[in-house]
């Protein structure tokens, strides 16, 4: 069946849901209406009240109240309306969630998930990309799906794993892009990249929406006879060390791709594990494609400006096959 | 020292209660331990949209301080800040209430833990001063009462979670001594085996408490969703957490009893108001005459007890408790004492005007409801209360022989356990599966969002 990266979503959770019924759902918004994006729509008339919450406006509670009853043994799945809104909440994730199983050995199996991403001119407070935040944080896996069928198969073992689990969803991409996603259940393991090309001459290593301005790009290149691999990381933690220096040491040369602010973001640690385990086949600078150090602006051109571009990786993919 | 002959009645149960309405117009009292009362009439008179709120207040006594910073000189001319107290610090000591629901064993039993959290501390100082104990020590003195008898209204299903002056709710929910004194020393065999110190380590399978972390209130939201938990499960049970009067003033606080409001969780929250937080007194956290009235803001029972009579706390507790597993929704219980060390064993509490020490030393918990069990009620005679001191001691002795030959942890053992997995934990729902019921509607796909296309 044809699914939008929502649908595929919605029909993740809706299916943990149907099976399990330690799953349930909180987080503003969510009931009657849905989700500020809909995709817990129809839940509350499917599983009912108990098991669809809507809550104050507190992220913190959302957060606490979600990890208090995963120590119960429950699987809460907590929705922020936008991921923006994360830093809310930022005390309960990063000392109370995350450092329970290494401090005191409780695990704590909830998901908290939500839009987060550029290119709709949602603003500075609408448009971030909060998963660095996360992913300097031991105790929590950080998850940022490029395609339906990966969405779908990430949200359900996210909500599977024993873990908490932080659902990054790019927004720009809800409704933009539809493929076949298999109707019967399956998981994407969490921690593996894929790669969504092959090919020989540049890595270039991405996530998320990035990973569609990557393949356009692709297309344009190919025409020019370079060949872009291109490394959808689906996770930045566990991050796929053994896929990032497989791919390096097939082409040689990396571009690395985020739309997150350049300064301390994954880039970084993508270069420095390919230090660590590809060194010796580097053939040319390690290329970071990224968004300003500044915050993101709301004004279309403003905004534009800000992230990455299909121009800056065609520029910098000639650039670096021509070093 | 102890309860002087009484002057009231006050070992009936009635109770005072103070009417937490800021409204000049008349005031109707709502019933202790049920929801704050709105009066709506479409009909009335002037007062049809008055509001009126009662704060039951349990204690024999209102001591009211006022602390304010003066400048001063010392001898040397120079000027200084510092805290000066006024207020009735010669009043007498309040007899203890009697317990509407405690019997002779039982009270028994809290006294025992009770001297057990003194002597432990006594011991962790000496721990301390021997260059045993790594990082500080915090003290729960004057406040045993607070922890134990609040501690010990709960059940083995229920849940709760300390804060760093709670060691003694830990010996009562069935932690060891020696537990809390290896988290001090930071050895191999402490609870967190050596990753985190004090009474920051949790139990979920077992005594049912979730470890604190340092930074306060955020244990509030996390024990709402424990009740919540368990509710989906289908069982009301009592999740209680405390929070200082300095605490309090977290953000985090207000999202955590709200949510336990509006969720009608079974959270019993106790203020420990001890009138410091750190060096800085209450009435610079906030502006409420008692923080019970807190409990109006947010539509819950809000209760006022002496927090160094065991028997209010526990009665309170006991109460809140009930309400809980009755689907009621949460309490927040007022505990008014006095933290009677500094904030940790390096301060010294020179801010604190002397005499509010001397003013609550008089009325130290353990003096008191020794002095009750044995003069008062005679449930104990000394020769039994001698045994039982003399029990005590040697149990610490031993829980601090153990503690002592814990060996420290290995370098190495700082790695691993970051995650759970390869089976380390098996989640099962601990009351149960959740019985679900499903409606009729079928999956179906949805309409284009509204929000940023
Ligand atoms: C959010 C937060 N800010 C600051 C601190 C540092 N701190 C630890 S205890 C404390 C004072 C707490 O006072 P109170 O809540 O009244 O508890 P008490 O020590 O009196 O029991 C402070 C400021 C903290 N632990 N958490
Ligand atoms: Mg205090």
């Amino acid at each position: 069946m044809q699914l939008t990266y929502l649908e595929a979503i919605r029909q993740g959770i809706w299916e943990e849901m149907e099976h399990d019924p330690t799953v349930f759902c909180l987080g503003e918004d969510i009931g009657i209406y849905g989700g500020a994006f809909k995709v817990t729509d129809g839940f509350i008339d499917r599983f009912g009240t108990e098991r669809v919450i809507d809550t104050p406006i507190a992220e913190s509670a959302i957060v606490g109240a979600a990890f208090g009853a995963s120590l119960t043994g429950m699987r809460p799945v907590a929705e922020f309306q936008f991921m923006d809104f994360i830093g809310c909440a930022f005390n309960q994730i990063s000392n109370m969630v995350a450092k329970t199983h290494y401090l005191w050995g409780a695990p704590a199996p909830l998901v908290l998930r939500g839009p987060s991403g550029g290119y709709v001119h949602g603003g500075p407070f609408h448009s971030q990309n909060p998963e660095m935040w996360f992913v300097h944080n031991p105790g929590l896996k950080v998850i940022c799906p490029a395609t339906p069928y990966d969405a779908k198969g990430l949200i359900k073992a996210a909500i599977r794993d024993n873990n908490p689990c932080i659902f990054f969803e790019h927004k720009y991409l809800y409704r933009r892009i539809k493929e076949e996603v298999p109707q019967n259940d399956y998981v994407v393991p969490i921690g593996k990249a894929r790669v969504a090309r092959e090919g020989t001459d540049i890595s270039v290593i991405t996530y998320a929406a990035m990973v569609h301005i990557a393949l356009e790009a692709a297309a344009i290149l190919a025409k020019e006879g370079i060949e872009i691999e291109i490394l959808d990381l689906r996770s930045l933690v566990p991050i796929d060390r053994e896929a990032i220096a497989q791919t390096v040491k097939k082409t040689n040369k990396v571009i690395v791709l985020h739309e997150h602010s350049r300064t301390g973001g994954l880039a970084g640690e993508i270069a420095a594990i390919i230090n660590e385990e590809a060194f010796d086949d580097l053939d040319g600078p390690i290329v970071r494609i990224a968004g300003l150090d500044s915050a993101i602006p709301f004004s279309p051109p403003q905004e534009h400006h800000y992230l990455p571009k299909l121009e800056d990786l065609v520029r910098e993919s000639r650039r670096l096959k021509a070093y | 020292m102890g309860n002087n002959k009484r002057k009231s009645k006050a070992s009936s149960n009635g109770r005072n209660s103070r009417n937490g309405s800021r409204s000049t117009a008349a005031r109707v009292g709502a019933h202790a331990s049920s929801a704050p009362e709105r009066s709506s009439s479409k009909n009335g008179g002037s007062q049809q949209n008055l509001r009126t709120y009662n704060i039951p207040d349990y204690r024999l006594e209102h001591p009211q301080f006022e602390i304010r910073q003066l400048t001063g000189k010392d001898k040397q001319g120079q000027e200084h800040v510092l805290y000066e107290v006024s207020g009735d610090l010669d009043a007498p000591v309040p007899p203890i209430r009697d317990s509407k629901y405690l019997d002779q064993q039982q009270a028994i039993e809290i006294y025992r833990y009770m001297l057990l959290n003194r002597k432990m501390e006594i011991a962790l100082e000496n721990l301390y001063k021997q260059g045993k104990v790594v990082g500080g020590v915090y003290f729960g003195l004057g406040q045993e009462a607070c922890s134990c008898a609040s501690a010990y209204a709960l059940d083995k299903d229920d849940w709760f979670a300390p804060m760093i002056r709670n060691q003694g709710s830990l010996l009562v929910r069935g932690f060891r001594a020696s537990d809390t004194m290896m988290q001090y020393m930071a050895k191999a065999d402490s609870p967190t085996k050596g990753r985190d110190g004090t009474s920051h380590f949790g139990d979920i399978e077992k005594r049912n408490m979730v470890s604190p972390i340092s930074m306060l209130g955020d244990l509030i939201p996390v024990m709402s969703g424990v009740a919540l938990g368990a509710r989906l499960q289908g069982r009301n049970i009592a999740v209680m957490t405390y929070i200082g009067d300095g605490g309090q003033s977290t953000g985090v606080t207000y999202e955590g009893i709200n949510f336990a409001a509006v969720q009608n969780l079974g959270l019993v929250l106790i203020v420990e108001s001890n009138l410091w937080a750190y060096s800085t007194p209450s009435n610079m956290q906030y502006r409420c005459k008692d923080l019970a009235e807190r409990a109006i803001g947010y539509g819950i029972p809000g209760v006022i007890v002496d927090g160094t009579d065991a028997c209010q706390v526990y009665d309170a507790t006991h109460e809140a408790v009930e309400r809980a597993r009755r689907g009621q929704g949460p309490t927040l219980i007022e505990a008014k004492m006095m933290r009677m060390k500094g904030h940790a064993i390096h301060d010294a509490a020179s801010y604190v005007p002397k005499s509010m020490f001397d003013f609550w030393k008089k009325r130290d918990p353990l003096t008191r409801f020794e002095n009750y069990l044995v003069k008062e009620k005679k449930w104990l005679s000394q020769k039994d209360n001698q045994a039982l001191i003399a029990e005590v001691e040697i149990v610490i002795e031993a829980e601090r022989e153990v503690a002592v030959n814990s060996p420290m942890p290995t370098p190495e053992s700082a790695e691993g356990g970051v995650f759970c997995e390869n089976g380390c934990h098996e989640i099962k729902p601990k009351y149960g599966i959740p019985k679900v019921k499903k409606g009729t509607a079928a999956y179906k796909e949805t309409e284009a969002a509204v929000h940023l296309k």
